[in-house]
């Protein structure tokens, strides 16, 4: 089935050989005062870290893609490049349609707007326009489950409704390509559900999900493609169950040398 | 330079919630709120107006509106230059998270202080014929004035907000930049003062022919003539080619930095 869709469907995401370069500064002077002083000293010493080496990778639309790997193997530097916030170093970043990125939930907020101010300032934020937000305003509401607080700036929501609202407004938008990191641990356990009441609904629709969890049940419940990372480069590719278990393995001998 | 133009049209309703957000989040926790936008020209005239007529006399009849109709414009600058420094920076936590072209950030910082521009030619516009200063018909010609400071300001604020983000240091030397600036270009002054064989150095300061004519149309009751007119926006699109050329090569790295 899934071997079929790879087939059939057109692609949604393209990498082609991406490498992502960060100058790690050792000290990196932030005034002039240190830039001077490094200078006659000749320390403006550097190294080189690539978060992500070559990476080539293409998601079909309609797959739901897991992205594992340990922290710093660079699957959130993988997300930023596919959501357009980094411009790799090299390589090149195809993306098809309209893309929502739910790497921060409410990243564009500003706490002394009121929430409906921030459910418009967010959509123009991802590309949408306001004729677009202002019709979807409503629902989004209804689905964060906000009621009576939506005129009240968002510095005096909880930190549940505060991530409600955002998930809300990055789902409701419709984007074509969805890329969640970590985010739906959000809320109680009723609106949990209801988030992924959702996902499945994205699915079903034929969008493409990119996906990081550190939870293997979730992505071999949901993803149909598993993708390993480590140290910047993908090391396993295919059968989401299967991608876990050396995901698993790769851990191991870190739990082992806790116990 | 069609980047600008075309990315500022495509994302016009990003840049006005910005705007809006910026404003608000100015006037924020005050009873007059918004007011406060109008109140601050107006009480600053009063003092000044009081000051200039009472206290200071200087020779200059109406000194008052003969130092507010450039020192207006001038606040406009010093005001979007002061904003727009921190416009990279300060919205670095969006720019990590989220694609956003980054020229609405400084442009938003300005636009901001255009509506305030706007809202304090009100409070003059009731200030001259209080002071029984003729209200000339040359009004009318401001939006050219202000087409060339808006242009020019737009040119450093690029600039600076892109300098910002390598050096922090930039945004304090541009408050002193700014305050020399003041003092050398002939705002509480005329030209005319300055001896005449320093005044080509003065000429050599863009901001003069950019300034110029809001005091020739509300202080005078004159248009500049054309040379000056034509050196005003050479000075404008010059420093906007400038500035934002150097945005533009650098704003893709400003997330690594911020």
């Amino acid at each position: 089935m899934s071997d079929q869709k790879l087939l059939r469907n057109p692609v949604a995401v393209k990498l082609e050989n991406v490498t992502q370069r960060f100058r790690v500064i050792h000290e990196r002077p932030d005034t002039l005062r240190e830039l001077f002083s490094n200078f006659f000293r000749h320390e403006v010493s550097y190294h080189n870290f690539d978060a992500v080496k070559d990476v080539s990778l293409e998601v079909t639309e309609g797959q739901m893609l897991g992205l594992m790997g340990r922290n710093g193997s660079g699957k959130s530097t993988l997300l930023k490049i596919i959501a357009g916030v980094y411009k790799p170093t090299a390589g090149r970043v195809q993306v098809e349609g309209t893309l929502a990125p739910l790497i921060e939930l409410g990243a564009g907020f500003h706490s002394e707007l009121t929430g409906r101010e921030n459910i418009l300032l967010n959509g123009l934020l991802m590309g949408y326009s306001k004729e677009e937000m202002e019709e979807r305003e409503q629902r989004i509401i209804d689905f964060a489950e906000i009621g009576d607080f939506i005129d009240t700036p968002v510095k005096q929501y909880s930190s549940g409704m505060h991530t409600r609202l955002a998930f809300s407004v990055a789902t409701e938008v419709d984007p074509k390509i969805l890329i969640i990191d970590e985010i739906l641990a959000v809320g109680d356990a009723g609106f949990q559900q209801k988030s992924f009441a959702r996902i499945q609904d994205f699915r079903q629709a034929g969008k493409t999900i990119i996906f990081v969890s550190h939870s293997m049940p979730l992505v071999t419940q949901y993803c149909d493609r598993g993708i390993l990372l480590e140290r910047g480069s993908i090391v396993a590719d295919g059968d989401p169950t299967e991608v876990a278990e050396m995901y698993k393995n790769l851990l191991s001998p870190a739990i082992a040398a806790v116990h | 330079m069609r980047e600008l133009v075309v990315d500022t049209y495509r994302y016009r309703q990003l840049i006005w919630a910005l705007t809006l957000k910026e404003l608000k989040v100015r006037y924020k926790r005050s009873v007059l709120g918004f007011l406060w936008a109008l109140l601050n020209p107006a009480l600053m005239m009063v003092v000044l107006t009081l000051v200039f007529s009472t206290i200071m006399k200087f020779p200059i009849p109406h000194y008052s509106i003969f130092l507010l109709s450039v020192l207006l414009p001038w606040t406009f600058f010093s005001q979007s230059v002061s904003y727009a420094v921190d416009s990279i920076v300060g919205n670095g936590e969006l720019i990590k998270k989220v694609a956003v072209p980054k020229l609405v950030f400084p442009v938003a910082a300005l636009s901001s202080n255009i509506v305030n521009l706007l809202l304090s030619m009100i409070p003059l516009a009731i200030l001259v014929p209080l002071m029984g200063h003729p209200f000339y018909k040359t009004w009318l010609y401001l939006p050219v004035p202000m087409a060339a400071l808006i242009i020019f300001t737009a040119g450093i604020t690029f600039f600076f907000a892109a300098a910002n983000v390598y050096y922090r240091d930039v945004a304090h030397i541009v408050q002193v930049v700014l305050s020399a600036w003041f003092y050398f270009t002939p705002i509480i002054y005329a030209l005319d003062f300055i001896p005449s064989h320093y005044r080509w150095l003065f000429k050599l300061n863009p901001m003069i022919y950019v300034i110029n004519g809001f005091r020739l149309a509300v202080y005078y009751g004159l248009l500049p003539k054309w040379p000056s007119i034509a050196a005003s926006f050479a000075c404008a699109f010059t420093t906007l080619l400038i500035g934002f050329s150097v945005f533009r090569k650098f704003q893709d790295d400003f997330v690594f930095y911020v």
